[in-house]
């Protein structure tokens, strides 16, 4: 049935819908939606869950880290500077191997206070070893949710579901949302394969010393290969009963494109119409929507790029000292191929500030008009400003 | 009927199986052989401290002990605890001006517990069910005890008395027992069925009492030959003079109060005067009210001066009664249309008096005259001339701080109202059990331990002290440190306002001199005691075990145990005690 509802209640639907036995939370804008919603449900005893109202982000990954380790199946949702606080935790989650799923809005880090649209909170904690799905639209928020849980609990890895602040989070849109049956039919019951027992004691995540943790690390790493491994046949599953699915990587007319233009988020959608008006006018270009940060699939990447001659990067985020985080990537992806395309990296809508159609039609234009790139990145859409 | 279209169908779920690599660090080894506790530089102890309220208390009542009990249902022992310090739990219940109450932490997260309430209610229901009287005595000893007087200190002394083994005889000037709690305290506040319980009690314990005994000098000198000891509390019987002109007009309220006691009265009509501020002045004003009166009580200085109970002051006021401040009486006279009072306006002046209180002085030119149809003094009332002035003090004279300790021949000790600097039945009680602590050092010991044994039985540091401890009971362990409020871990108490036992309506209080405050069902009783934070007392709520990230804590035999080979000192218990029973120790 189709609801009209806000992409942060997406979250919180899909999180009802998974049967989520432990959730804790730690209220932080714009994410704050997600955790009430559920608090609600727990409250009421429509989602019989243990909420656990924390004191801080840290504490509230380190409650589902401790809930987890009993095999239950847990989630948690922050933003911004909360992930940031989070960021010791996230890595014991992963090192855990812990199923855990994370909402996360993204929002900008001050200082000066931001509390708008920016990748660069979870962009910074793609090294702490968790999967990292990015969506485009409310639907995709709660169709990536419940995919999450099944997904972690298959590779024994956490999952941050990723939704843009405001242009997600808080823009009702109509979203399809699943019968119980549904979600039960293709989210069973979570079969850990540790879970702490008091009746059988042991001992977990003690002290790895040298000759073991080099291995444990490169567990983690198998792990994350075995997701791109396995993700089209979890999306198979998916597709069967919802009949949606969105890749890894989504190519948007990318076939004989001479320019492509690789986008994330909500501004996927604003490149879509852009593409269809360009199209009119004798322009053409294809886009690359990347859904999978982590595991980072490289080999989709460069095959839906090889064929380009030019691929501009739009970054929502930054690298200070470096540049945009996906062009790095996309980079480093194209590497191994000997006559690849030249990549663009255009830097646009930092600290919520809009992607405007007019923005995409500039990062075309510039890309169509130039056979090289100009040094470093480029920065769009400024405005005239006075420094101290 | 299920339509077709909405038949799903059946997809082939599941198939896929968790196959990853997973390499942990898990192990079913014990890990006991990692023995934490060699961490520790700072051990926990358990240990109880002393409660505001119980150290304000001057009878040093053990109240987070007795609260504990009672929030768990268990009347009885809640007795127990009480009765140990305190013989007159439902006199206090009723007329107490409550200390600890003003000294409850509690106070400023919402409202301080209403103790004063509950220990009425635990007084109450020991006479109701007829609890049994399990307290802790010394075996009988040979040493006799006089004591003269038969008002809460006197009372008092002879429950002390008895309990560290004395034989007690005592001497009463009048026909009944209890001192101003029988005459002088009118039934609306204290139904004497209920004193007269908690007076049979303490005469059960084998206290021999003689009535409508003179208590002269002649008496003096014969008791000290024929007892080894002598507790003298004669009480404050003889009411004040106003030295104002014509005096002789004035009807003394003392001896109203104690008429209302022993005889029919007549009905009475007309405003009255009542003057004073204290809880004397309010008692007779709102006995005459009774009586049919209208009274008006007539006060020197300011309402927030008056030294009557302020839960006292409002009920008069709900009464219908006016309070007159700032008006004092310079005359009397008669006059056909009945007493003309003459008063003079005053005023206060921002220097304080040598008692600390605001000065008020004379405003010139303010002299005016009322007209009252009868006029009662209630300004307080002063030692009977036999024992004024108190014997002078000799080098042996010991000042404690409820009763002053003579030796004359034989240990004269005085209590009560006559030494006590504030006049109360809790302070009486003080003085009981003081001299009781002090005499049995004294034979014990001799009179140089007396003021040392009587400092080391202190609640706290404070003036209040404990018979439990003198009887080694288990609150001698306890710290003297008296909990401050920010020592409570107040995440563990929900705000919610006390509970109003409730009172009889003023219209209907007004008619006769049934008590006016009513009592607190069990629920309200039970209800309350759970809001009391139980300051620095363990009542195993068991909230150490329960986070001890070590699991170090455990109960063995009813009692909690650390294993400090495991203890890490973390402290987690120690701060997740709501209550501040825990210490953490530095190691040495």
């Amino acid at each position: 049935m189709k609801q009209v509802i806000e992409g942060s209640h997406a979250i919180s639907e899909a999180v009802k819908l998974a049967r989520v036995e432990v959730v804790s939370g730690y209220p932080i804008t714009p994410q704050t939606h997600i955790i009430e919603a559920i608090s609600e449900y727990c409250a009421s005893g429509e989602l019989k869950a243990k909420f656990i109202p924390v004191e801080s982000e840290h504490s509230a990954m380190a409650a589902v880290v401790g809930a987890a380790s009993t095999g239950v199946r847990t989630f948690t949702a922050t933003s911004s500077h909360g992930l940031a606080l989070m960021h010791e935790m996230l890595h014991w989650a992963a090192g855990a191997r812990l199923p855990i799923v994370l909402g996360e809005v993204n929002r900008a880090l001050g200082p000066g206070w931001n509390i708008w649209m920016d990748q660069s909170d979870s962009l910074a904690q793609r090294d702490t070893g968790w999967i990292q799905l990015y969506c485009e639209n409310g639907q995709e928020a709660m169709d990536t949710t419940l995919f999450a849980f099944r997904l972690a609990e298959l590779v024994n890895l956490p999952v941050m579901v990723v939704i843009d602040a405001f242009f997600v989070s808080h823009t009702f849109e109509p979203v399809s949302i699943p019968e119980q049956a549904q979600a039960d039919d293709f989210l069973p019951p979570y079969e850990p394969r540790i879970a702490l027992d008091p009746d059988n004691p042991f001992a977990l995540f003690q002290m790895a010393p040298p000759n073991v943790y080099m291995e444990m690390r490169q567990s983690i790493h198998h792990a994350m290969e075995h997701t791109l491994d396995i993700y089209d046949d979890v999306e198979d599953e998916f597709d069967a009963i919802f009949h949606r699915r969105y890749g890894m990587v989504e190519e948007i007319n990318c076939e004989d494109a001479d320019i492509i233009l690789v986008t994330t988020g909500s501004a996927t959608s604003t490149a879509r119409q852009v593409q269809m008006d360009m199209e009119k006018q004798g322009e053409r270009f294809g886009i690359l929507k990347i859904k999978t940060f982590r595991p980072f699939p490289g080999e989709l990447i460069r095959k839906a790029l090889k064929n380009a001659k030019k691929v501009a990067v739009l970054d929502r985020n930054f690298s200070f000292g470096s540049g945009g985080i996906f062009a790095q990537e996309i980079k480093g992806a194209l590497q191994p191929l000997s006559h690849g395309p030249v990549v663009f990296n255009y830097i646009a809508g930092l600290g919520g500030r809009d992607i405007t159609p007019e923005i995409i039609s500039e990062v075309y234009l510039k890309t169509r008009d130039r056979d090289l790139p100009s040094e470093g990145s480029e920065w769009l859409g400024l405005l005239p400003h006075e420094e101290v | 009927m299920e339509s077709q279209a909405n038949v799903i169908e059946k997809p082939k779920t599941h198939r896929l199986k968790n196959n990853v690599s997973l390499y942990i660090s898990k192990s079913h080894a014990s890990s006991r052989i990692n023995k934490t506790g060699s961490w520790r530089f700072a051990r926990p102890v358990y240990e109880n401290k002393t409660a505001p309220c119980s150290a304000s208390c001057p009878a040093g009542n053990y109240i987070p002990k007795v609260i504990m009990h009672l929030s768990m249902g268990n009347d009885h022992a809640a007795f127990r605890a009480l009765i140990q310090e305190n013989p007159f739990p439902a006199t206090c219940g009723r007329v107490c001006f409550h200390t600890c109450e003003s000294a409850c932490n509690r106070g400023s997260q919402d409202q301080a517990v209403a103790f004063r309430c509950l220990e009425r209610f635990i007084g109450d229901k020991a006479i109701s069910d007829d609890f049994s009287l399990d307290i802790t005595s010394l075996p009988v000893n040979d040493k006799k005890v006089a004591i003269l007087g038969a008002g809460p200190a006197g009372l008092s002394a002879a429950y002390f008395f008895t309990r560290l083994g004395f034989s007690c005889e005592m001497f009463e000037s009048t026909d009944r027992a209890g001192g101003v709690m029988q005459w002088g305290i009118p039934s609306h506040r204290l139904p004497k069925s209920i004193l007269n319980h908690e007076i049979d009690r303490i005469l059960n314990m084998g206290v021999k009492i003689h009535y409508n005994h003179p208590l002269d000098s002649e008496f003096m000198a014969s008791a000290q030959h024929n007892y080894d000891a002598v507790f003298i509390s004669p009480g404050l019987s003889i009411p004040l003079k106003m030295g104002i002109e014509g005096e002789a007009h004035i009807h003394q309220g003392l001896a109203l109060l104690m008429d209302i006691q022993q005889k029919a009265m007549n009905p009475q009509q007309g405003r009255v005067a009542v003057i004073g501020g204290g809880n004397t002045a309010i008692d007779v004003a709102r006995s005459l009210k009774r009586l049919g009166a209208d009274p008006v009580i007539v006060y020197r200085r300011r309402k927030q001066d008056m030294p009557a109970f302020d839960e006292e002051i409002r009920e008069t006021e709900k009464e219908g009664i006016d309070i007159l401040e700032l008006k004092s009486p310079v005359a009397v006279q008669e006059s056909a249309e009945g007493l003309l009072l003459k008063v003079i306006t005053m005023a206060p002046v921002s220097e304080k008096g040598g008692d600390g209180r605001t000065r008020v002085i004379p405003v010139e030119n303010t002299t005016e005259t009322m007209v009252f149809s009868e006029v009662y003094s209630g300004i307080g009332a002063t030692l009977h001339d036999a024992w004024n002035p108190a014997p002078a003090p000799t080098d042996s004279t010991i000042y404690l701080d409820h009763v002053k300790f003579n030796f004359k021949e034989i240990p004269l000790i005085y209590g009560g109202d006559c030494v006590n600097s504030v006049q109360s039945v809790t302070h009486a009680i003080a003085s009981g059990k003081e001299a009781a602590i002090a005499l049995s050092a004294f034979f014990n010991s001799g009179i140089e331990t007396v003021q040392k044994t009587v400092d080391t039985f202190r609640v706290g540091a404070g003036k209040a002290l404990s018979m439990e401890i003198y009887l080694n009971g288990q609150r001698e362990n306890d710290s003297s440190h008296v909990v401050v409020d920010t020592e409570i871990n107040r995440d563990y108490f929900i705000s919610e306002p006390r509970i109003d036992p409730g009172h009889i309506l003023p219209e209907t209080a007004v008619t006769s001199f049934d008590e006016v405050e009513k009592s607190y069902t069990e629920e309200e009783a039970m209800a309350e005691a759970q809001r009391c934070y139980q300051c620095g007392f363990c009542n195993e709520c068991d909230n150490c075990r329960i986070f001890c990230p070590e699991i170090s804590i455990t109960r063995q035999n009813g009692k909690k145990v650390i294993d400090l080979d495991y203890c890490k000192g973390c402290g987690v218990c120690s701060v997740e005690c709501p209550r501040n029973a825990i210490t953490m120790k530095e190691e040495k």
